[in-house]
Formats: structure tokens, C-alpha cells, sequence
């Protein structure tokens, strides 16, 4: 995925999101929680600056596709924890078809020569 | 939702910063902890965390970003736009007082044609009310009630004064002659009681009465108990059995109490040809009013052959219920509701010049603000949101402007525009003012704040300030807004002056008579004890005998007044004459008099004599016609001699001999054509139904207190009839100028004001650029020119603006004023010598406007002006 070198603004609009509810589909988790996951399964090709991260979070709160509270991590830490809603999860399905359907886009373009 | 999640952020700003500021302290301790664990040192490892995480200030000025809405910044733009206004309290205060101005005004208007024109009518769905342009007889309404497909029902009422007795003293009240389709078309339940029903509108029926609310209050002390009240109207009593609701008014009669027609006089009921009634129709579901006027012309067309006497000549034409009721109103006001428009617009070409020359004067705030990153949209924000910030409160401040000049239109208003008393603020004219103010900072604000707004920070920097060329474009501006105010205000001047000579040239028009010092009171004798003519012709011998011999009083009177807005119709016949077909004979003013009326009124005796008191009763039957019916009937001819009478029904016609000519008197309103006109002695009558008449009397002796006198010599003959609409002639002649000199003084003021207007304009623009030029006009001094060279450069500025503004305008006013046309009184709209004289008149005031501010340049000191910046 040469496209995306990094979690900053090169970043396709909405592939944050999508990546972010992506990891809280697995579960509920705080934001260096999140940021951390994506960096560990993408092998660190994409790193998350926190300037993306937040107001990335800040947007799924707005839209109702993830709710936020306070709670205790794993070693006993306070820390705020995101939790995907049910319209987070249509909207990962949606993101992901449409995502599917460009990178397919993309290939196609690509492979012709 | 959103909306709602972002307005409860707002509300929750501090503990929404404090959450985020935690978390991401939490974040990067995480970090750092992982960087320990993973083996970096301590210190280190924070450092490193903090490197990691980046700007932490902008990443939570970036996720509060997501969550501000427009209503935020809007909110900061207003605190700070306030802010720069109260900073310049000079320029705030002109800016809103030229706004207030133009807006009151047009907002006072604008309640008016509100009232008038907007406002649905009071009735149930009016708009499919219709009404017939003339009126009608009872029995034609019957008929097309019965024929005509297109309408529901028919409603019918004649409003005529009455005597009510029930009280201490006999008072005349207005009574409403209706039938009983007349309540039922308007939709108008009773507040309390009921109306009458269809079974009781009949010939004999049940003598019932329905009230108005201030009726009830009034007469009746507002008692509850009310409904089934006797009361004395016309010397019968009526049961009363409904009160109108408070808000209820008929649509063009004013009336206390409703009575059937059929009830209270059922030989006028009866009568086809007394065509007295105003009538309402509702035109059934999906009946367009062609359709119905196609329909009632078929009936009307039947009749007419079947009643050629009563039909024949008449026309039975269907109109709108508003049009009926607005009338000739309408062009009126919205003639006034474009000048006052233009007032606006003069108004506003001020406020935008006022922003120019200030945008120019903050440059340099303009050029800092954006040299420190300020966009080019964020700087137009900014400024559009002080101009509308600016018009708000104009609008405001013309909302109390309007109250009172509301006010002042109600107080000024005519008889005919009594619909303006609902002239109120409601929501719409709320919403008017709003809308105006609001398109008026947006408008009239975006070329200045364009202009503010284009700065060239490199360019700016490169001339030191010293720019001269940024001022250009704006000067440009506001050259062709004080240009075009000075058109405006042309147009303005010409209509005002239009309405002025018109109004004048009414004023000088001769009514036929000599209205100072003569006073006029009507009466009316109950049909009940004054049936026959023979003690009514008593009751008249013994009132005028008893006025008479009050010292110093001379007494007359007539059936219907001139000016009192009525008189009765007859179909002439002229004896010798080849015979003309049933029912197209030409229709003459009949006036039946008694005393010394021509006397009194001082009507000049043209030919013949007067009427003596030996045309009485039994003799031959006399008449005297006026020069207007002299000229049209018997042109050269001196009618004194011929024989005239009135077109009968049947048999043969009841000859008179015309006995004098009197001088044309303009009996229906100063802007109105005389016409032809029959005089006829009561004594004579042998019409029963004229038991009204009116009483005009002069005397030298304005001292005493001649109403007085006349109640008592009326109430002393008989104590049951009363004595109302007292009025002296002089205050008949106002009236009937009232409509005239209302638009007069209306437009008169809204030119005042846009000449104020323009002035004003043109005094800011000469200053300004006076005192941009100091520079100049200091090295024009130095060099040796003199005060006088330079009053004479400063006042060609503004005189060449006045010039070419004067030209357009007249060109503006040939193009406009003719729409004015059909409310002038014998005033052409291209007057020249209005024109002219107006255009005079502006070049004094802009050539004045100018001269004060180029005075002032010409004090200047060279030293101080050379060094000036």
C-alpha cells in the first residue's frame, strides 16, 4: 500500500475513520490504544499522529458512530474509552464496500497498460 | 441532531477542553511508559513522547474545530463588530439615524398597504366573496339568487341613519337594512345570540335586531342579559336577539344595528327600482369570477327585458370583494409605497458611502489584519457583518420611527381609507423589517466591504500608506451613489410637487356656494308618525318658522347636502320634445329644498326666480334646474318656462315648469364634474319616503351657541327626533380635501426627507474629498491661488454630481410621475413648470450642500495643509 505512507494528511478522506472503527470492531479501546493497533497490524506503514487521531475521533463522536467514556485500562490507568454504536458498524460496512470499489478502480487503472 | 450535539458542546466548552486535554496527557504518558518499558531512560523517553505526539495546542485546537459551527464565529464577528462600532460613535450614529429614517418610513407604509392591501379581509374565506359594482334592488337580488348557478347565496344591506329612542335623549345611530344571506356570506357568527333566520326575512315577519359589539357596549352598558331586549329604532321596537363579535365590521358600511329589510320597511323591500343595496355573493367551489359574471349578465339581460323602466340603462358588473373595498386606494398607496421605496434607496446609497469613505479610512487596520494571515473572505466577513450589524439597529431604531409615524397616518388619514385603522405592527410587518434591514447591510455593505477588503499588503507597503490609488474605485462609488440620490430625490420632489399644484388648484376650485358661516345638521322623521307627506310638510313649515325667528339666523334646507356624499337620481323628461324609449331617458340629481336655501348656501339665481311660498301645495308645480343642465338640455335656449318631469312608471308624466337657474354647485366632491341637476319644494313632493333632510343655516352671529339652539327648537316641535351630523360647511369642504391633501402631505414628507437625504449625501462626499485634497489645495495656495480658485474647483465637484443627477432624474420623473396620472386633479404628470421649479430647487440645496464643506478648505493655512498627511 504504497498510497499511504503515513497517518498524516496523505491519508485518502475517511480512511482514518474507517480504519479507527475498523479497530473498534474488535472492542472497545482508548486512543493510544487505537493508535497503537493500527500501527502494530499495518507493520508500522501507518503511523497515526495524534493531530489526526483526535479530530478524527472528534468527527465519529458528532456522527453518532462511536460513543466515548471514562473507564480504567488493563494496568489500572484512567483513560477514555471508544466504543463503536450500531450505526459505526453499518457505516465500517459501507466505508469498506466503497473502499473495495476504488481500490478495485485503482488496480484496474493500474494493471492496464 | 448535529446542530444539537454542537449547541450542547457549546454550552459544555470547559469540561469538553478539559476531557480532551486529559486524554491526551493520558496518550503520551502511555507512550512514554511503552518507550520505558521497551528499555529508553526515563527523561528521555517523555521527551521522546512529546516529540511523537506533536503539537498538542494545534491537535486540540483541530478536534474542537470539528465540533464549532457558523453560529459560533458569527457570534465573535458581532462582539467585535460592536465593539469597533462604539469605537466611532460619530459614524455609528449617522449610519443608524439614515438608515432609521428610510426604514421607518417604509415600514409605517408598508403597515399601511399591510392593512389595506395585504392583510386577509375579516370574513370567511374572502376570496370568494364577490361584489356587484352597483347596487342593487331587493327583488333583483332575489332573483339572481334564485337564477344564478354560480353563487351559493346573496347577501344585501343598505347602512342608513336612524333614530333610536331607548335612551334619555333621541340619538341618530347607523342601522343596517339586511337580509338574512348577509351575515351567513360573511361567515360571522354572533358573539352572542343568533342571526336572523330565512323564515323570519320576510314581509310581517318578527321585528327582530342584531348589535354591534359597540352597540352593546355603548347603548346597552355591555349587559349580558341583552339578548331579548326591546329597543325603539325608527319609532318601532325591535327585539334584540344577536351581538356581533367585537371584530367584526361590515366591509364598506358602518352600521350599530342590523335589521331586516323586508321587516322594517317592506315597500322599499318590495320595490325593484330603488337600487340601494350593496351586495355580497359567494361564489361556489370552483366558479371562477368570469364564469359568474358571464352567469349574472344572462339574469341581468332577462330583466331588462322583462323591467326595461327599472333595468334597461344599468349594468350589473361583478368585482373582487378587495377591489370593492380598496377602490381607487390602491394606486394611491402604492404610488406612496414607491416614493417612500425611493427615500429607502437614498438611505441606503448614504450608508454605503458612509462605509466607503470609513473602509478607506481603516486601511490600515485592514492591511495589518491581513498581513497577520487574515483571509480575504474572513475580511469581508468581518465587514459585512458590521454593515448588517449596522442596519439592524437602523431597523430597529426605524421600528420606533414607525410607530409614530403610523400613528401620524392614522391621525392624518381620510374618511374613505378607514381600513387603515387595523395599521398596526403585526408579524409580517415585523418580518418586512427584518428582511429589509438585513438585505439592506448585505446589499449596500458588499461593495464597501469589497473595496476594505482588497488589500495588496505588498503593494500597500511599497507606498507607505501614502495610497491614494485604493481610494480611487471607492471614490468612483460614491460619486454614482450621490449621483443617484440626487435623481431620487428629483423624482421625489416632482410628485410632491405634482400633488402640491394639484392640490392647490382643488383647493381654489369654486364650489357653487359659500360654505363660511353656514351650518349643517340632519335630520329624519320616523316613519311611523311621519308617513304622510301633508305632516311632514307641517313638521318643515313649523321647524323653519321656529329657526327663523332666532335673531340673526337664516334657515334653508335640502334633501341631500353638497359634499355629504349623496343625492337621489330621477329620469327626466322635457316637455315638446320628440319621446324617448322606456328607460333611456338621461338620469338628472334631484334635490328637493325648502326655505332659503340658494340664500343661504349664497347659490347665485342665474335666470327666473326662486321658490316663494306661493308654490305650494295645490298650485302649479314649479322647479328650478342648475346651468349645467341648462347647457347640456337646453342649450341656447333659456329653460325658464318649459316644462320638465320625471320618466312615470305609468300613465302620464307630472309636468313642472321651470321657474329659475341657479349657478352649477359641485355637488358631489371639489374634484368631481357637476352635473345636471333638478331643484323641487318640498311642499310640492309626492315622494312620502324623503322624510330626511338636512338643515343649513347661516349666522352673523357666531357667538352663541347655535347647535344649542337649533336641538331645542328641533326637540320643542318634536322631542322624539334627533339631531346628528352637525358639521359646519367649511368642515364638509375639508373633508372633501382630506384624500387629496393626505397624499400631499405624505409625499410631501417623504420628499422632505429625501432631500434631507441627498444633502446630507452630497455635504459627506464634498467634505471628504475637500479634506483628502488638503495636500493639494495647500500647494494651489502656496503657488498663489486664491480662497476663491478653490471654492471654485470644490464646488464643481459637487455641482457637476448635482448636474448629472438632476438630468437622469428628470428623465426619471417624465418616465415615473405618469403613473401618478389618475390621482392628480387637473395637474399634468410632465408639468414644466414643476419640473423646472424642482430642479431649481435642488441645485440651491446641493449648491448649498457644497458650499459649506468648500469653505471650509479654503481656511486652510498652505503650512499646515503642505505638511498635512
Amino acid at each position: 500500500m504504497g498510497l499511504i505512507r503515513s497517518a498524516e494528511p496523505d491519508f485518502l478522506p475517511g480512511t482514518l475513520e474507517m480504519l479507527i472503527l475498523q479497530t473498534l470492531s474488535r472492542g472497545t479501546n482508548h486512543g493510544y490504544g487505537i493508535a497503537q493497533h493500527i500501527q502494530q497490524i499495518s507493520q508500522d506503514a501507518l503511523k497515526i499522529g495524534e493531530g489526526s487521531l483526535y479530530p478524527a475521533l472528534q468527527r465519529l463522536l458528532l456522527n453518532d458512530y462511536v460513543v466515548a467514556e471514562w473507564g480504567l485500562s488493563e494496568n489500572n490507568r484512567r483513560a477514555r474509552f471508544y466504543k463503536i454504536t450500531a450505526a459505526g458498524r453499518k457505516q465500517l460496512a459501507q466505508e469498506k464496500r466503497n473502499f473495495d470499489a476504488l481500490l478495485a478502480g485503482i488496480a484496474r487503472v493500474l494493471e492496464t497498460p | 441532531m448535529k446542530l444539537w450535539k454542537r449547541i450542547r458542546n457549546l454550552l459544555n466548552r470547559r469540561a469538553f477542553d478539559r476531557d480532551l486535554q486529559e486524554e491526551m496527557r493520558i496518550h503520551r504518558e502511555m507512550a512514554e511508559e511503552k518507550l520505558h518499558h521497551l528499555g529508553t531512560p526515563k527523561e528521555e523517553a517523555r521527551f521522546a513522547a512529546m516529540r511523537a505526539f506533536g503539537n498538542a495546542t494545534l491537535a486540540q485546537e483541530a478536534s474542537r474545530a470539528e465540533w464549532t459551527f457558523f453560529l459560533e464565529s458569527l457570534v465573535q464577528d458581532i462582539s467585535i463588530g460592536v465593539r469597533m462600532l462604539r469605537k466611532s460613535p460619530g459614524f455609528t450614529a449617522v449610519a443608524i439615524l439614515t438608515l432609521a429614517l428610510g426604514i421607518g418610513a417604509n415600514t409605517a407604509m408598508f403597515s399601511v398597504i399591510n392593512a389595506v392591501l395585504l392583510r386577509p379581509l375579516p370574513y370567511e374565506n374572502p376570496q370568494e366573496i364577490v361584489v356587484l359594482r352597483d347596487n342593487e334592488s331587493l327583488p333583483n337580488v332575489m332573483d339572481i339568487q334564485k337564477q344564478a348557478s354560480a353563487f351559493a347565496l346573496g347577501g344585501a344591506i343598505n347602512a342608513q341613519p336612524m333614530d333610536y329612542t331607548s335612551g334619555p335623549e333621541p340619538l341618530q345611530i347607523r342601522v343596517g337594512l339586511v337580509n338574512s344571506g348577509f351575515f351567513e356570506i360573511l361567515g360571522v357568527p354572533p358573539l352572542m345570540g343568533r342571526i336572523f333566520s330565512e323564515a323570519e326575512d320576510v314581509r310581517g315577519g318578527p321585528r327582530l335586531a342584531v348589535i354591534s359589539y359597540p352597540f352593546w357596549q355603548g347603548y346597552l352598558g355591555g349587559d349580558s342579559r341583552a339578548i331579548g331586549r326591546p329597543i325603539l329604532v325608527g319609532g318601532n321596537s325591535y327585539t334584540v336577539i344577536g351581538v356581533l363579535p367585537e371584530t367584526f365590521v361590515a366591509p364598506r358600511e358602518r352600521a350599530d344595528v342590523f335589521l331586516s329589510l323586508w321587516v322594517a320597511d317592506p315597500n322599499t323591500a318590495a320595490d325593484r327600482d330603488v337600487h340601494f343595496l350593496h351586495t355580497y355573493w359567494r361564489l361556489k367551489k370552483n366558479v371562477t369570477l368570469e364564469q359568474a359574471q358571464a352567469d349574472v349578465a344572462t339574469i341581468h339581460s332577462a330583466l331588462a327585458e322583462q323591467f326595461p323602466a327599472e333595468e334597461k340603462e344599468r349594468r350589473m358588473r361583478l368585482l373582487p370583494l378587495r377591489e370593492s373595498v380598496v377602490g381607487n386606494v390602491r394606486l394611491a398607496l402604492l404610488v406612496l409605497f414607491g416614493a417612500v421605496g425611493l427615500v429607502l434607496l437614498i438611505a441606503c446609497a448614504n450608508f454605503a458611502s458612509l462605509l466607503i469613505a470609513r473602509g478607506f479610512a481603516r486601511r490600515q487596520e485592514m492591511l495589518i489584519r491581513a498581513a497577520l494571515g487574515a483571509g480575504h473572505g474572513r475580511l469581508l466577513r468581518k465587514l459585512l457583518t458590521e454593515s448588517t450589524l449596522l442596519s439592524f439597529c437602523g431597523g430597529a431604531a426605524g421600528l420606533l420611527f414607525a410607530q409614530w409615524g403610523t400613528r401620524m397616518l392614522l391621525a392624518l388619514k381620510p374618511r374613505e381609507l378607514s381600513w387603515l385603522n387595523g395599521a398596526h405592527l403585526d408579524s409580517r410587518v415585523l418580518l418586512f423589517v427584518l428582511v429589509v434591514s438585513v438585505l439592506t447591510g448585505i446589499i449596500f455593505g458588499i461593495a464597501p466591504a469589497l473595496l476594505a477588503a482588497r488589500t495588496d499588503v505588498a503593494a500597500a507597503l511599497n507606498e507607505g500608506g501614502r495610497s491614494k490609488t485604493a481610494g480611487v474605485a471607492g471614490h468612483r462609488i460614491r460619486k454614482i451613489m450621490v449621483t443617484a440620490e440626487v435623481a431620487f430625490a428629483l423624482v421625489l420632489l416632482v410628485g410632491a410637487g405634482l400633488f402640491i399644484k394639484g392640490f392647490s388648484r382643488l383647493r381654489s376650485v369654486n364650489p357653487g356656494f359659500n360654505p363660511s358661516g353656514v351650518l349643517t345638521v340632519y335630520l329624519q322623521l320616523p316613519a311611523t308618525r311621519y308617513r304622510e307627506i301633508p305632516k311632514q310638510t307641517q313638521f318643515r313649515r313649523e321647524l323653519l318658522a321656529r329657526l327663523n325667528s332666532l335673531p340673526g339666523v337664516q334657515t334653508g334646507m335640502i334633501t341631500d347636502i353638497p359634499l355629504g356624499g349623496n343625492y337621489v337620481g330621477h329620469k327626466l323628461v322635457i316637455a315638446g320634445r320628440p319621446p324617448v324609449p322606456k328607460g333611456d331617458e338621461p338620469l338628472v340629481q334631484t334635490l328637493t329644498v325648502m326655505g332659503d336655501y340658494f340664500r343661504v348656501m349664497r347659490i347665485p339665481l342665474r335666470a327666473g326666480r326662486d321658490f316663494s311660498e306661493m308654490d305650494r301645495e295645490g298650485q302649479p308645480l314649479v322647479a328650478m334646474v342648475n346651468e349645467e343642465l341648462a347647457r347640456q338640455f337646453f342649450s341656447r335656449d333659456n329653460p325658464v318656462g318649459s316644462r320638465i318631469a320625471w320618466a312615470p312608471d305609468i300613465g302620464l308624466p307630472q309636468w313642472m315648469t321651470i321657474v329659475g337657474v341657479v349657478g352649477d354647485v359641485k355637488h358631489s366632491g371639489l374634484n368631481q364634474p357637476t352635473d345636471p341637476a333638478v331643484y323641487t319644494p318640498f311642499v310640492q313632493s309626492d315622494e312620502p319616503w324623503k322624510r330626511f333632510m338636512t338643515l343649513a343655516l347661516r349666522t352673523d352671529n357666531s357667538s352663541s351657541d347655535l347647535v344649542g339652539q337649533v336641538k331645542a327648537q328641533v326637540w320643542s316641535v318634536d322631542r322624539q327626533i334627533p339631531v346628528s351630523d352637525v358639521q359646519t360647511m367649511d368642515q364638509r369642504m375639508a373633508v372633501s380635501l382630506a384624500q387629496q391633501r393626505f397624499y400631499m402631505l405624505l409625499l410631501g414628507a417623504f420628499a422632505a426627507l429625501a432631500l434631507t437625504l441627498a444633502a446630507v449625501g452630497i455635504y459627506g462626499l464634498v467634505a471628504y474629498t475637500a479634506s483628502q485634497s488638503t495636500h493639494e489645495i495647500g500647494i494651489r495656495m502656496a503657488l498663489g491661488g486664491q480662497p476663491r480658485d478653490v471654492l471654485r474647483w470644490i464646488l464643481a465637484e459637487g455641482a457637476k454630481l448635482a448636474f448629472f443627477g438632476i438630468l437622469i432624474g428628470i428623465g426619471g420623473a417624465f418616465a415615473l410621475t405618469r403613473v401618478m396620472a389618475g390621482l392628480l386633479f387637473e395637474v399634468q404628470p410632465s408639468d414644466p413648470a414643476i419640473f423646472f421649479g424642482v430642479a431649481i430647487l435642488l441645485a440651491l440645496v446641493a449648491l448649498a450642500a457644497c458650499y459649506i464643506p468648500a469653505r471650509r478648505a479654503t481656511r486652510v493655512d498652505p503650512i499646515v495643509a503642505l505638511r498635512y498627511e
